[in-house]
C-alpha cells in the first residue's frame, strides 16, 4: 500500500509545481470556502433590495456595484457560486454514475451489449448539449433540479466513451488476459483488475466536466431558461446586466469575469492532471525489439 | 570509400544529469565490407548509427569525429549535413510499420529523396520507382507502385523500404535491426536482398543487431557493444571462434543454438545496464566471470587494445578469455536430465488435443454477413505428456498462439476436443473451467503487459490463490515467499510494483504467479521472445529446472527455432493453421522430412561463420498466404520445392512417417537430396 | 463505398428514431396538458374539446405519433401556435442567416486557429508555445456570450464603430453592410472555434512529429518543409476531420448563444422565442430539424473520413 500513496503524493507534487495549476487550484478553494461560509462572511446578502442606491458604479461599499433593484452585485456573485458549484457537483455526479457503468460494461464485454450501450449513448448525442438541456427544461420547467438533472444527462456520453476507450486499452494488454486464464470470472476482473487502471481519465473527466457544467447552466440562465429569479446566478446577472449595458456598463463585466476564471480554473486544473497522469503510465520498451 | 569513426562520444542532456549513451568508439568500415554491431538493450548501439547520420535531437552533444569518404560529419552544417544525409547514407530502420508513412504511396515514398536531391526528375520518379521495386524482388512493381503501405506485408515493406534506403546508390548502409521484427523465412529474403543490392552498388553497409547468428551469416567485421563503448572488434571468424573479451564469451554461450547438441545455457548474471546507471570502471564488471572481484576491472574502464590481427579487446585480462570458452565447449554428452526416451512415453497423455478447429468470420457486405472463415487453427493433433515439453513452433500468422490460448479456453473453440487427464474439457465454463485451470497455467510474452500495474508484486503472485480462495490451504504467505524463491527473486522485493522491475524479473514474477496453484501443465506463449540475449538463458534455464523439480509439462510455444530445440523433447511444427511435421527433437533437427520445416531450418541463422559457405540454402519466395484465402489442397504448395499438380489438389493427410517417431502431412516428404 | 456508407445509414435509423420519438413525446411529459398551454386559462370546456380534436390529440398515441412522423418526412412539421405560420416556413427564413453566421465564424475560427497550432507545434515548449497555448486556454474558457457583451462593450457602447444588435444581411446584397452586422457575432464564436482547431491540430501535429516515418523522412535528407508539409500534416490534418463532427455539437451551440447576445435573427433565436411563447409544434419543429442537419453532418463527416484515409476498408 505504502507504494501507490507514495505514487499519489508524487503525482499531486507534480500537479502543484505547475503554476497555472497552482493558481487555478487556490482561487477554486477559496471561492468553494467564501460561497459555503457566505451567509456568515458577507455585510450585504443577495435578496435584500434597495431602491435608492440602484445601478451603482462599483465602490467602497459596494466592490461590485448593484444592480437594477439595488442588491449587490458582489453578494450576488458569490451565491451564485454556490448555484454554480451545487449544479456542477450534482451534474457530474449524475453523469460519472450513470456514465461510468456503461462504458466499462460496454469495453469489456463489447458485443452486443457494447452495440446497445453506445446506440443509447447516441442517441444522447444526437442533439448539441445545450439544445438537449433546453428541451429538458422546457418538459421539466425552470428549477435548480431540471437544470441538474438537464446538464447531468448531457456528461454522460462523455463519461461512457472515455470510460469505454479506457476499458478497451486496457483489455487487450495480458494483465487483464491472465486473470481469465487464472480463473477470474468477468465481474472480478472488470472490478478490481481494469477499473482500478481506468481511473486517471475519469478523474479528468470529472474536472473537465464540471467546468463544462457551470458553462451551461450559464448558458441556460442567460438564454433565459435557467434556474428561475429570485436565486442569484451567474448567467441570469450577465442576462440582466446585457440590458443595462448603457447605464451600468460594469454589472455585465464582474459576474462574467468570476464565471470566467472558475471556468479558466477547472480546464486548466483538468489539463494539468491529464498531462501528469499520462506520464506517469510510461511504459518502457522491451529491449532489442524482438517480434 | 571509408567510414571512420574516432572518439565518438553521444550525451543526452536533459533537465537531470547528462547521460552518457555512447562514451568513446572507433570504428571502420569500407566499400563493399558489412559491419556488424552486435549489442544489448543500452549498449549504444542505434544511438551511434543515429549519431553517424545527423539523425539526434538537438540539443544531443556528440565528440569526437565522423569522417566519410574524406568528409567530416560532425562539423558540416545543418544544410550540408541533410544533403550528404540524403546523398550518401541510407538508412534501414527496424519497423517496416512504423518507418513508412501510411498515408503516402509506397512509390511516392520510395523516390522522393531522389527527386529531392534532384538526382531524377519529377517526370521520371514513377518509372524509377518501378525499378527500384523490381531490384528489390518486389512482384509486380508496376501494380505496387501505387499501392500504400497497409497493402504489404511484412516482408515487403522491409523490402520496400531497402529500396528507398539504397535508390541513390548511397555510398553507405545502415540498417539498424532491419529483420528483428520479421519472420525468419522473411528474415532470409530480406537479408538476402541487401546482400544482393550490396553487391551491386558497392556500398558499405553497418548492420546493427542483437542476433549472433545473423552477424555471423552476413558480416565481415564484428564490434560487440557494451555500456556505451566497444568491448571488442575483429574478423568475424576471429571474434566467434577465439573471442578475447568476457562479454562475448558470455553471449557466445548464452544463445541457444540450431547447430549444436544439448548443453546448459550459460547466462551471463545480472542484467545490461542503462546508460544511467553505469558501473565504476569497466561496465561489465559487475557480471564478469573474470573482473567481478578484482579491483583493476572495478576502478579502471580498459582501452581497447589488440589482441590479434584486426583483433582488438577492451579487457583488462584477455587470456583469461580462452580458457573459459574452451570450459563451455559444446559436448556431445546429453543434458542435465537423464537420457531422453526415443519412444513415445507409455504412460497416458496429460494434454489431448484432438483436430481443433478455431475459425474466426469474415464479415463483409452492407449487413456484415459472413462471408467465409479465417481459419487460424485449422485440425490440429498434439499430446502432452506429464514431465515432457512439446515444442510447438512456426512463423507470425500459423496459429500456434491460437492454438494455445484455445486449449487454455481464451479463446472460442470451433470444432475438436481438448482433453486434460482424461477428462473433456472442450465445452467447459464458468466453475467447470475454474476448477481445470488449477491445473493448466499460461505464460504470456509481454512482460510489460502481463502484470496489473496497480498490484505489488506479492499481490500479483498471490492473485490466482485468492480468486481460487486457496490462499490459506495452500499455505498463505509462507507458500508466496516460497514461490519467489523458486523463481530466483528476493523476498525483500514484495512490496514493489512492477514497474520497479526488469523484463527478465518481471517474467520471473510471471512464472511465480502461474505455479502459485501448483499447476501440472504450463502453456507457454513465446516467454522468452522480449528478453535480452543474456537474460533469455536464464530464463530458460530456470524453466528447465523448475520442469525436473516440479514434473511439470510444457507446452513451449515460439518462432525461434534454437530456443525450442534446446528445450523441447518433442516439436511439431505449424504451417497456416495445421501441424506439417511432429518428431522428437533429436529426429527433427537431424533429419526434417517435410519441406517447409527443412526451408524453416535453412533459414535461421547460426552463430558459425565457418557454416557460411557450406550450409544449404532453400530459399522459400513469396510470403506467407492470408489465412483467410488459404491455397487449395496442401497449404504449402504454392512456396514448395517439390510441389506437384497433386499438392495442389489434395490436402495431405497427418500420418507416420516410416522408419522414425516423426509424423508428416505431405505427399513428398523425404530427407533433402 | 455505397455498401459503407448504407451501413453507417443503417446505423443511424435507430437512432433517429428514437431521438425524434423523444422530441414528439416532449410534449406529452409537460405538466398540464398540452391543449391547456395554447388556450389558455379562461378556456370553456367546448373550447377546449374543440381545440382537441383540432389538433389531433383525441387519436390514439401511437397513430398520433404516426402522423406526426409522416408529416414531417414530408415536410409539414405544423403550424406555429404564435402567428399560425407552418412552421417550416419560418425555419427555412432563418436559415440563410444561421448559415451565413456558421460558415463566417468557421473561417475566423480556420484563420486564427491552424497558425496558431503550427506556430505552436513547430517550436514546442517554447515561450510563444506558451503563450499561444494560454491564448487557446482563453479563447476555450471565457464563455462565448460574456466575450460577446464585452465586444459589444467595447465597439458598440464605448467606439460607437458597429451596432450592438445584428440585423441579417445577405453577403450577396450589401457586402459592407453584412461585414458591419457580421463582424462581432463572428469573430464571438469564431474566436472559440479557434481555441478549439488550435488545441485539437497542435496535439495531433506534435504526435506526428513524434511518429518514425518522421524520422523516416529526415533520414533521406528530405528538406524540413517537406517533412511538415508533405508528412506530417497530411497524417495530422486526418483525425481533424473527424473534430469537425464533434465540434458541430458545440458549434450549433454556440451559434444559438451568439445569437441571443446580438439578437441575430438566426435559428436558434427562433428556438429561443419558441421555448419562451411555449409553442410547442414550433420547439419540436426547430430541434427535429438541428437533430436531422447535426446527424447527417456527422454521417458525411465520416463517409469523408473512410474515403481520404486509405487505411480504412470500405467494403
Amino acid at each position: 500500500m505504502s507504494g501507490r500513496w507514495l505514487h499519489t503524493r508524487q503525482a499531486a507534487g507534480r500537479v502543484l509545481a505547475h503554476k497555472g495549476a497552482l493558481l487555478s487550484l487556490l482561487y477554486l478553494a477559496l471561492m468553494i470556502v467564501t460561497a459555503l461560509l457566505a451567509p456568515w462572511i458577507l455585510p450585504f446578502d443577495a435578496l435584500t433590495q434597495d431602491y435608492v442606491n440602484m445601478l451603482q458604479a462599483p465602490g467602497a461599499v459596494h466592490w461590485f456595484g448593484t444592480d437594477e433593484l439595488g442588491r449587490d452585485i458582489f453578494a450576488r456573485v458569490i451565491f451564485g457560486a454556490r448555484t454554480s458549484l451545487l449544479t456542477a457537483a450534482g451534474a457530474v455526479t449524475i453523469a460519472g454514475l450513470i456514465g461510468v457503468p456503461i462504458g466499462l460494461v460496454a469495453g469489456f464485454f463489447g458485443g452486443w451489449r457494447d452495440t446497445l450501450l453506445m446506440r443509447f449513448v447516441d442517441v444522447l448525442l444526437s442533439l448539441p448539449g445545450i439544445l438537449f438541456a433546453m428541451a429538458l427544461i422546457a418538459v421539466l420547467g425552470r428549477s435548480q433540479m431540471a437544470a441538474l438533472v438537464a446538464v447531468g444527462i448531457t456528461g454522460i456520453p462523455s463519461f461512457a466513451r472515455i470510460t469505454r476507450a479506457q476499458v478497451l486499452s486496457l483489455r487487450k494488454r495480458d494483465f487483464v488476459t491472465a486473470v481469465e486464464a487464472l480463473g477470474g470470472s468477468s465481474s472480478y476482473n472488470m472490478f478490481r483488475t481494469v477499473l482500478p487502471n481506468a481511473w486517471s481519465p475519469i478523474l479528468v473527466q470529472v474536472v473537465i466536466l464540471s467546468s463544462v457544467a457551470i458553462l451551461i447552466e450559464a448558458s441556460l440562465a442567460f438564454l433565459g431558461v435557467g434556474i428561475p429569479p429570485p436565486t442569484p446566478s451567474w448567467g441570469e446577472m450577465l442576462r440582466t446586466g446585457k440590458s443595462f449595458l448603457h447605464d451600468s456598463p460594469t454589472y455585465a463585466v464582474f459576474p462574467g469575469l468570476v464565471l470566467t476564471f472558475t471556468i479558466l480554473s477547472l480546464d486548466t486544473l483538468g489539463r494539468t492532471l491529464a498531462k501528469v497522469l499520462e506520464d506517469r503510465h510510461e511504459v518502457v520498451d522491451s529491449p532489442g525489439g524482438k517480434p | 570509400m571509408t567510414l571512420r569513426v574516432r572518439g565518438l562520444k553521444v550525451t543526452f542532456v536533459g533537465s537531470g544529469r547528462p547521460v552518457p549513451a555512447v562514451r568513446g568508439i572507433d570504428f571502420e568500415v569500407s566499400a563493399n565490407q558489412v559491419l556488424g554491431i552486435v549489442g544489448e538493450s543500452g549498449s549504444g548501439k542505434s544511438v551511434t548509427s543515429l549519431a553517424i547520420s545527423g539523425l539526434l535531437a538537438p540539443g544531443t552533444q556528440v565528440q569526437g569525429s565522423i569522417e566519410l569518404d574524406g568528409v567530416e560529419l560532425t562539423t558540416l552544417g545543418a544544410e550540408a549535413l541533410r544533403k550528404t544525409r540524403g546523398r550518401d547514407v541510407g538508412m534501414v530502420f527496424q519497423d517496416p510499420t512504423t518507418t513508412l508513412n501510411p498515408v503516402l504511396q509506397i512509390g511516392r515514398q520510395v523516390i522522393e529523396g531522389q527527386v529531392a536531391h534532384g538526382q531524377v526528375q519529377a517526370g521520371q520518379a514513377n518509372q524509377r520507382a518501378v525499378e527500384l521495386l523490381r531490384e528489390v524482388d518486389i512482384p509486380d512493381p508496376e501494380g505496387r507502385v501505387s499501392q500504400f503501405p497497409h497493402q504489404f506485408s511484412g516482408g515487403m515493406r522491409q523490402r520496400a523500404v531497402i529500396a528507398m534506403a539504397m535508390s541513390g546508390h548511397p555510398k553507405l548502409i545502415i540498417a539498424d535491426e532491419p529483420t528483428t521484427a520479421l519472420d525468419v523465412t522473411v528474415q532470409a529474403q530480406v537479408l538476402a536482398v541487401l546482400a544482393k543490392r550490396q553487391a551491386d552498388t558497392g556500398a558499405a553497409v553497418i548492420l546493427i543487431t542483437h542476433d549472433l547468428g545473423v552477424v555471423a551469416e552476413v558480416a565481415d567485421q564484428v564490434a560487440v557493444m557494451y555500456g556505451g563503448r566497444i568491448v571488442e572488434s575483429g574478423p568475424v571468424q576471429a571474434i566467434f571462434e577465439h573471442p578475447r573479451h568476457p562479454y562475448t564469451v558470455g553471449l557466445l554461450r548464452s544463445v541457444p543454438r540450431l547447430d549444436t547438441v544439448d548443453t546448459r545455457l550459460v547466462p551471463i548474471i545480472g542484467q545490461p545496464p542503462t546508460p544511467t546507471e553505469l558501473p565504476t570502471g569497466c561496465a561489465f564488471h559487475p557480471r564478469c566471470p573474470v573482473g567481478r572481484n578484482r579491483l583493476v576491472c572495478a576502478g579502471q574502464d580498459p582501452a581497447l587494445r589488440a589482441v590479434g590481427p584486426s583483433h582488438s579487446s577492451a579487457c583488462h585480462f584477455p587470456e583469461e578469455v580462452a580458457p573459459l570458452m574452451a570450459a563451455a565447449e559444446p559436448k556431445a554428452a546429453v543434458g542435465p536430465r537423464s537420457p531422453a526416451p526415443v519412444e513415445a512415453p507409455t504412460t497416458a497423455p496429460l494434454l489431448v488435443v484432438d483436430q481443433l478447429q478455431v475459425y474466426y468470420p469474415i464479415k463483409a457486405g452492407v449487413l456484415r454477413r459472413r462471408v467465409g472463415w479465417v481459419r487460424a487453427v485449422d485440425g490440429v493433433n498434439l499430446a502432452v505428456h506429464a514431465g515432457e515439453t512439446l515444442g510447438l513452433v512456426g512463423e507470425s500468422g500459423c496459429g500456434k498462439t491460437t492454438t494455445g490460448r484455445a486449449i487454455m479456453g481464451l479463446v472460442a473453440k470451433s470444432g475438436g476436443h481438448v482433453l486434460f487427464d482424461g477428462q473433456d474439457i472442450t465445452h467447459l465454463k464458468g466453475d467447470g473451467m475454474r476448477h481445470v485451470r488449477r491445473h493448466m497455467q499460461y505464460i504470456f510474452q509481454d512482460p510489460y503487459s502481463s502484470l496489473n500495474p496497480v498490484l505489488t508484486v506479492g499481490d500479483i503472485v498471490a492473485e490466482p490463490l485468492r480468486i481460487h480462495g486457496l490462499y490459506d490451504s495452500l499455505g498463505g504467505a509462507k507458500w508466496v515467499a516460497q514461490l519467489f524463491d523458486m523463481v530466483g527473486l528476493s523476498t525483500t522485493m514484495m512490496q514493489r510494483y512492477p514497474q520497479e522491475f526488469s523484463g527478465g524479473q518481471r517474467q520471473r514474477i510471471g512464472i511465480a504467479r502461474a505455479l502459485a496453484l501448483k499447476p501440472r501443465l504450463l502453456i507457454l506463449d513465446e516467454p522468452v521472445a522480449a528478453l535480452d540475449v543474456s537474460i533469455q538463458a536464464q530464463v530458460i534455464n530456470l524453466l528447465q529446472d523448475l520442469q525436473r523439480e516440479l514434473s511439470l509439462a510444457y507446452l513451449f510455444i515460439a518462432h525461434d527455432l534454437s530456443v525450442v530445440r534446446h528445450i523441447s523433447d518433442r516439436v511439431a511444427v505449424m504451417y497456416l493453421g495445421r501441424i506439417v511435421e511432429e518428431s522428437t527433437k533429436a529426429e527433427l533437427y537431424k533429419s526434417p522430412v517435410h519441406p517447409y520445416t527443412q526451408s524453416l531450418m535453412s533459414a535461421v541463422p547460426v552463430p558459425d561463420p565457418g557454416a557460411r559457405a557450406t550450409r544449404q540454402r532453400i530459399l522459400l519466395e513469396g510470403d506467407i498466404p492470408n489465412p483467410s484465402s488459404p491455397p487449395t489442397g496442401c497449404h504449402f504448395h504454392p512456396r514448395c520445392f517439390k510441389a506437384t499438380e497433386l499438392c495442389k489438389r489434395e490436402s495431405p493427410a497427418f500420418v507416420a512417417y516410416p522408419g522414425s517417431p516423426t509424423r508428416v502431412a505431405c505427399h513428398h516428404a523425404g530427407p533433402l537430396p | 463505398m455505397i455498401a459503407y456508407i448504407l451501413r453507417r445509414l443503417l446505423q443511424l435509423l435507430p437512432v433517429l428514431l428514437i431521438a425524434s420519438t423523444g422530441i414528439w413525446a416532449m410534449i406529452y411529459a409537460v405538466p398540464g396538458s398540452p391543449v391547456a398551454a395554447m388556450v389558455g386559462e379562461n378556456a370553456t370546456p367546448e373550447q377546449i374539446q374543440a381545440v382537441t380534436v383540432r389538433l389531433g390529440l383525441d387519436r390514439p398515441v401511437h397513430v398520433q405519433y404516426a402522423a406526426w412522423l409522416g408529416s414531417a418526412l414530408q415536410g409539414d412539421f405544423g403550424l406555429s401556435i404564435q402567428n399560425r405560420e407552418p412552421v417550416l416556413n419560418l425555419i427555412g427564413q432563418r436559415i440563410p442567416a444561421t448559415l451565413q453566421l456558421g460558415l463566417a465564424a468557421t473561417l475566423v475560427g480556420l484563420l486564427l486557429g491552424i497558425p496558431v497550432a503550427v506556430l505552436s507545434a513547430l517550436k514546442p515548449g517554447s515561450l510563444l508555445d506558451r503563450g499561444l497555448s494560454a491564448w487557446s486556454a482563453l479563447a476555450l474558457g471565457v464563455p462565448t456570450f460574456w466575450l460577446g457583451i464585452l465586444l459589444i462593450l467595447l465597439f458598440a457602447v464605448q467606439l460607437r464603430w458597429l451596432p450592438s444588435a445584428s440585423a441579417y444581411v445577405s453577403v450577396f446584397e450589401s457586402p459592407w453592410d453584412a461585414i458591419r452586422n457580421l463582424f462581432l457575432p463572428a469573430l464571438t464564436l469564431g474566436v472559440y472555434v479557434s481555441g478549439i482547431f488550435a488545441r485539437f491540430l497542435r496535439a495531433s501535429l506534435l504526435g506526428e512529429l513524434k511518429a518514425d516515418y518522421v524520422r523516416t523522412a529526415r533520414s533521406k535528407g528530405l528538406p524540413e518543409r517537406d517533412v511538415i508539409g508533405r508528412h506530417v500534416m497530411r497524417n495530422a490534418l486526418l483525425p481533424f476531420v473527424t473534430i469537425v463532427g464533434l465540434m458541430m455539437a458545440t458549434f450549433i451551440g454556440g451559434t444559438v448563444v451568439t445569437e441571443a447576445v446580438f439578437t441575430y435573427p438566426g435559428l436558434g433565436r427562433l428556438l429561443i422565442q419558441a421555448i419562451s411563447t411555449r409553442d410547442y409544434p414550433l420547439i419540436q419543429g426547430c430541434i427535429l430539424f438541428i437533430l436531422l442537419v447535426f446527424v447527417f453532418i456527422n454521417l458525411a463527416v465520416d463517409v469523408l473520413y473512410a474515403y481520404i484515409d486509405p487505411r480504412i476498408d470500405l467494403e
